[in-house]
């Protein structure tokens, strides 16, 4: 009995996209690995639609990625040409994991940071920065102060929107989709035509000078001359890690997390809002940064406009969150989703007999686009389950 | 035709899940009266009259309007009907003016565009027609509280409404405000209107009724006339019992002072005065209750004192230490405990599993956490016995907090402040929209917290709550407190204390929870 | 002198200090409007103590920054100088430019006001200017491209609106994936059609209207050659702004975007509502689209929208959600491009940095630091009758 359930579920929490979604992100496996199927699905029939077979579509992107490293009876030749693919996935897998683990923590904090590409473009600049400069210092010094700049270069550019929202309710959205573009300009400056950072060998290329070797870092598997793994992805999952601690086992998570759901609660429990709002983004910021600072001393070594422009790293870092319900463990687990499939979808590695990578990297953006559209409406999730009741009607009344 | 009701329900029946909101309610409205819907908080009042507006349909039963079964399935058909509704909260747009809002999807054109001084020139004629003074080019969110019911009032007249429902009208009014309401109702009746007035006060309902239906518990007890009516029975019949329950209640034995407050002020949200020089002092072993019209400043004073809100002048000492200003944690280090007044908003974080909001408190200290590193299994080893303690039912410590009963939601709120061995404890509205068990529970708490030489600041609307459990009552207007009572105060000597206070206007913007 | 109109004075005589050293005037001397930077610091000085504290804050910046480009105005390339400020060519560009971002910024605030956010709307500019493109390509004419366009990007709106009102999702989340969605399908069908060759060179063009007004100076020049679609976006500007404030619907479609309860009540369908402006917004922003493709530049490329979209959905926002206000916002910006486009005459580097602009003057304006936007009350939030 007690409160009739009149309360609008507005006001009973559901204040928050945190709040909002907490349907989706409730339960096990099953709602994110059917949302993901569906996806696959009408990617599938957009392939067919195209007069494709979709299956062997999915298989030779599937090879591309070169997951099917993982299986013991292929050939001994194919598991060459796999462990090369695979090494490409992984190497896009190591900022995915990062920028996922950026939208996440924010998500968790119920900010949604739409500025994961801004806040991976400052860590490149940055670490291209220190990269370029102190050559001869020792190697492992040099990686650490330009990954600790590319973190503290991140964690700045996403400080200034939770800072934004914290002071003066500045929506999150709208200040880090500003600040990408800011970002972006701001990079193009630096490494264009005539720009400050511009290499001086070639003044006709927009491109920033080579970091120096000893800002490398070490490759582990492959070979380090084909773009082999560097030691990246195991930083990102320790950043994973430290991620899940943060959210699950730490004071600091839990002071998140009560004001992603609740502010009012929060404050009320003597959490100050805006104090967890500036400490979440910034954290998101350290990571993103850190998957610019892999990117560039882990295997691009340089930076180039058209590079800034085009990438989509922190875009795709929102569909891997969402699709992890946006916990550690299940961020992970979508990053390495992601870069199977757009290494898969790629030109190098799909099989243009099969399905036209020019094509497949769209069919990537369309699953991406979907997921995210199914994860936004947690109805969805809720009938997919059949799983109605309480949770599903936004967590209010008896 | 004078013999058919203008609006009849019969047997309606509405369902909320496992919850029966209305049970089978007959309820007959005759052209020219006023009809008065009494009955506690949950009793079903609200939820039977937005069946009536077409914001909830009914699973079994029927209306009938003027004689004829109809199906309302939108207020737009309500509105159709002639039935037009006056909300508990307000149904305005606050950036837009009165006329606005009173034309609202029925405006005045000229061409394909709005005629604003058509708008304009309607309002006034129906304001003069039943004496409601609205300045048509205000906006709304500028007017005070009592104006903007007056606009709803005028905007169901201006569709046409023959059949008008107020939903507890008066829980936000000043006596004054109140007095003008009345008349303008007598005249809306003698006009031919079928007026439906939703209260839960005895006295009010007395007053303006011609008839009185009582619910309880979703279902109708009664329909009787008011000339007939006595205020005990009418509470028996709405309560169910002859009285809520006595407390067994020992005299108080005040020790010394734990709360002081000394000449506070402070600001609301919207920054204009709330607390005007408050001061008042509660001492261990005593409950002082506050009793006070919504609105004037309760909730300011709750959280200048939990340390939500720093006071713009004045001192809150607790035990001595002045924790003006200082935040929330200071204050529940100097020992103050708050069951706030609503805990779907800042009671709980829903989402929640029950082990983390009962950790609300105390999750930065040993042995939760060590080293900024946090234990789930020390979490719910805290909480499992509290749960068991509290009688804590539906859920375990894994449980979120959203799909809890609200009584058992406030257990754990209680369970939560309690263990914290406060020393003052806040409770805001303690009980609200709770059923009488719980109730009774919580009230048997705050008195174990005076046996137990805590000071208890409680907070109410309720004045029969307020009487039962609070050793002294503290009157509360425009942010000062006015007049001090004994346990055994008469409605009467409080309603006029609660409403002469010099210039009782309760602030627009207040927040009352729908019931 | 009021404080009000102490801000007034203030930003003309910064305005005034900058044009002094501009052609046609070009003063080789930055001393006047050093004079004049001081006396507009004095009127900001006095507007902020008498009581405007953003604004206030928001001249004094300006007085500085105007002494500060006399001073390099002053200083600059006479002959340069001439060639970036070509004042009717520049207001020509500046229009052109904002045309797509005017037709969004109309999309975004019908939909702001029925309190569906739409940060789709990238993604509808990028649809409309792929269907504009293939619809006059197919149909062979540039008007069949357009309608093309608005139904595609209705249908994209429609897709919103499915998911914002009826499956109540997260609208940020939702239009994210909108421009996800939008982006792949459109380089999808782009690849899939035309492959590597790219649209047609012959594709069918949306005229320019020719005015016989050359005569007239600076406005003739600026206005005497105008594509078609830059004078119905002005025009949309004025019946979105006589709609939503002048007329019964318009009232309506505002208090829905207020209080979604309250038009419930009182009889307005606030899904119906909400499911028209979110699709109407969607035909905007294409046609917005559409005058990129086919009234700009001519052809289509992949993500050729670029984050227009989005520098709309900041005009909405400078604008503080009224279509005069984003109308000004879009010239604003697309003044902005139109400079840096010229810029390279100077600094190609500076240039760039110049399209950061709009960003950073939306950044400032959303922090609230000059005046305050207060968007619809419930925009963004899921209606559900409780």
């Amino acid at each position: 009995m007690s409160l009739p359930p009149e309360v609008p579920p507005a006001e009973v929490g559901a204040t928050t996209s945190a709040a909002r979604l907490s349907g989706f992100m409730r339960g096990g496996l099953a709602v994110p690995l059917l949302t993901a199927l569906l996806a696959f699905v009408a990617g599938g029939l957009v392939v067919l639609a195209t007069g494709r077979n979709p299956l062997s579509t999915y298989k030779a992107i599937f090879d591309g990625s070169g997951l099917n490293w993982l299986f013991p009876w292929i050939s001994s030749d194919d598991r060459t040409l796999a462990a090369l693919n695979l090494q490409q996935t992984l190497i896009i897998t190591v900022p995915l994991i990062l920028v996922g683990l950026a939208v996440a923590i924010a998500f968790r904090g119920g900010l949604f940071n739409i500025g994961g590409q801004g806040q991976y473009t400052m860590g490149t600049i940055a670490a291209v920065f220190v990269g370029t400069r102190l050559p001869g210092a020792p190697g492992l010094v040099h990686v650490l102060l330009a990954v600790l700049a590319a973190m503290a270069a991140g964690g700045l550019w996403a400080a200034i929107a939770g800072w934004l929202r914290a002071s003066t309710g500045a929506n999150e959205v709208i200040s880090t989709i500003m600040l990408n573009y800011v970002a972006l300009w701001l990079g193009v400056y630096l490494f264009g035509l005539d720009g400050p950072l511009q290499n001086t060998t070639q003044p006709s290329v927009p491109v920033s000078a080579d970091i120096a070797s000893s800002a490398r870092l070490p490759v582990f598997w492959g070979d380090p001359e084909l773009q082999g793994l560097h030691v990246g992805i195991f930083i990102a999952l320790a950043g994973a890690a430290l991620a899940w601690v943060l959210l699950n086992r730490s004071v600091a998570g839990y002071q998140i997390r009560a004001v992603g759901f609740n502010p009012d609660a929060a404050e009320y429990g003597g959490i100050s809002a805006g104090r967890q709002q500036v400490k979440a983004m910034a954290i998101c910021g350290l990571l993103a940064g850190l998957a610019g600072a892999l990117d560039i001393l882990g295997w691009q070594f340089r930076l180039a406009t058209n590079d800034i422009q085009t990438s989509q790293i922190g875009f795709l870092g929102i569909a891997v969150a969402l699709l992890g319900r946006n916990t550690a463990v299940g961020t992970v687990f979508a990053a390495l989703l992601f870069g199977a499939l757009v290494n898969g979808t790629s030109v190098r590695n799909l099989d243009p007999a099969v399905f036209p990578p020019a094509l497949a990297g769209n069919l990537t953006l369309i699953i991406q686009g979907l997921i995210v559209l199914l994860v936004s409406a947690p109805v969805i999730a809720t009938r997919l389950l059949g799983w109605r009741g309480r949770l599903a009607r936004g967590g209010g009344s008896p | 035709m004078a013999d058919v009701p203008a609006l009849e329900l019969r047997g309606v029946t509405k369902r909320f899940g496992s919850l029966v909101a209305n049970d089978g309610v007959d309820l007959d409205l005759r052209a020219g009266e006023v009809h008065a819907l009494l009955g506690e908080n949950g009793a079903g009042k609200s939820t039977l009259m937005n069946v009536l507006y077409g914001l909830h349909q009914p699973d079994e039963g029927e209306v009938l309007v003027r004689g004829e079964p109809v199906r309302i399935d939108s207020p737009r058909r309500a509105i159709e009907l002639g039935i037009g509704m006056v909300h508990q909260h307000f149904m305005l747009i606050p950036v837009m003016t009165v006329a606005e809002n009173i034309v609202l999807a029925d405006e005045p054109t000229r061409g394909a565009l709005l005629d604003r001084a058509a708008a304009r020139e309607r309002v006034r004629e129906l304001s003069d027609r039943y004496g409601l003074a609205v300045d048509p080019d205000a906006v709304v969110e500028d007017v005070t509280v009592g104006q903007q019911q007056r606009v709803e009032i005028l905007r169901a007249l201006y569709r046409g409404a023959e059949v008008l429902v107020l939903d507890e009208p008066t829980a936000v009014l000043t006596a004054q405000e109140t007095a003008e309401l009345f008349a303008v109702l007598r005249e809306l009746k003698r006009r031919g209107a079928a007026v439906v007035f939703i209260s839960h006060k005895l006295g009010e309902v007395l007053e303006v009724a011609d008839r009185i239906t009582v619910l309880q518990r979703g279902r109708k007890v009664a329909t009787l006339d008011a000339a007939d009516a006595t205020e005990p029975e009418l509470a028996r019949l709405m309560v169910g019992r002859e009285v809520l329950f006595r407390l067994d209640k020992a005299a108080a034995r005040p020790g010394e002072a734990l709360l002081e407050l000394d000449d506070v002020h402070a600001s609301d949200d919207r920054g204009l005065p709330a607390l005007d020089g408050l001061s008042l002092t509660v001492r261990a072993g005593e409950i002082v209750g506050i009793a006070g019209v919504d609105g004037n400043g309760q909730s300011e004073l709750v959280e200048c004192v939990t340390g939500l809100r720093a006071p713009t002048a004045g001192a809150i000492r607790v035990g001595g230490t002045d924790v003006a200003g200082r935040g929330v944690r200071e204050c529940l280090a100097a020992g103050v405990g708050h069951i706030p007044e609503d805990r779907h908003r800042r009671g709980l974080v829903l989402p929640f599993d029950l082990a983390e909001n009962l950790a609300l408190r105390e999750y930065r200290r040993p042995p939760l956490a060590r080293h900024g590193l946090l234990s789930p299994k020390r979490l719910r080893a805290l909480a499992r016995p509290r749960l068991e303690t509290y009688d804590v039912r539906g859920g375990d410590v894994d449980t979120p907090a959203a799909s809890l009963s609200g009584g058992n939601q406030q257990k754990v709120v209680i369970a939560r402040e309690l263990e914290q061995d406060p020393r003052v404890l806040v409770a805001a509205q303690p009980t609200r929209g709770l059923d009488v068990g719980a109730i009774e529970f919580v009230h048997r708490r705050l008195l174990e917290q005076r046996a137990e030489d805590r000071a208890v600041l409680l907070v109410s609307l309720e004045l029969e709550e307020l009487r039962s459990v609070a050793d002294r009552l503290l009157v509360i207007s425009d942010g000062r407190i006015v007049a001090e009572f004994g346990p055994d105060a008469s409605d009467e000597e409080l309603g006029l204390a609660m409403t002469s206070g010099a210039g009782a206007a309760p602030r627009h913007g207040e927040r009352s929870e729908p019931e | 002198m009021s404080a009000r109109r102490g801000l007034y004075v203030a930003f003309a005589l910064a305005a005034v200090a900058v044009y002094l050293t501009l052609p046609p005037l070009g003063l080789r001397t930055p001393i006047p409007s050093l004079l004049l930077a001081v006396a507009a610091l004095g009127a900001a000085g006095a507007a902020l103590r008498a009581g405007e504290r953003r604004l206030g804050r928001a001249a004094i910046v300006t007085a500085i920054v105007a002494g500060a480009l006399a001073v390099v105005f002053a200083g600059a390339d006479e002959a340069k100088l001439a060639d970036v400020f070509a004042w009717s060519a520049l207001a020509a560009a500046m229009l052109r430019y904002a045309t797509p971002l005017i037709f969004a910024a109309m999309g975004g605030v019908v939909s702001e006001r029925a309190g569906v956010v739409n940060i789709g709307l990238e993604g509808m500019l990028l649809v409309g200017a792929f269907f504009g493109a293939w619809g006059a390509d197919v149909a062979g004419g540039w008007l069949p491209g357009l309608l093309i366009a608005m139904v595609a990007g209705g249908l994209f709106g429609l897709l919103h609106a499915t998911f914002a009102v009826s499956l109540r999702a997260d609208q940020i989340v939702s239009g994210t994936a909108i421009n996800f969605l939008a982006l792949g399908a459109t380089g999808y069908l782009f690849v899939k059609l035309y492959g590597e060759q790219g649209t047609p060179d012959d594709l069918a063009q949306v005229p320019d209207v020719q005015l016989p007004i050359g005569a007239i100076p600076f406005f003739g020049d600026a206005l005497k050659q105008l594509n078609l679609l830059v004078w119905v976006a002005l025009i949309v500007v004025a019946i979105a702004s006589v709609y939503l404030f002048r007329t019964p619907a318009g009232l309506r479609h505002r208090a829905v975007g207020e209080n979604p309860l309250a038009a419930d009540t009182a009889g307005i369908s606030v899904a119906r509502t909400r499911y028209l402006a979110v699709t109407g917004s969607g035909v905007l922003a294409a046609l917005g689209g559409a005058f990129l493709s086919i009234g700009f530049v001519h052809s289509f490329s992949e993500n050729m929208s670029a984050g227009r979209g989005f520098i709309a959905l900041a005009a909405v926002i400078f604008g503080r959600w009224k279509p005069g206000g984003a109308l000004a916002a879009a010239l604003l910006f697309g003044f902005s491009s139109a400079l840096a486009q010229r810029l390279p005459a100077f600094s190609p580097s500076t240039a760039t940095l110049f399209q950061a602009l709009p960003y950073l003057l939306t950044l400032v304006a959303v922090a609230g630091l000059v005046g305050r936007s207060r968007p619809p009350a419930a925009d963004g939030v899921p209606y559900e009758r409780y």
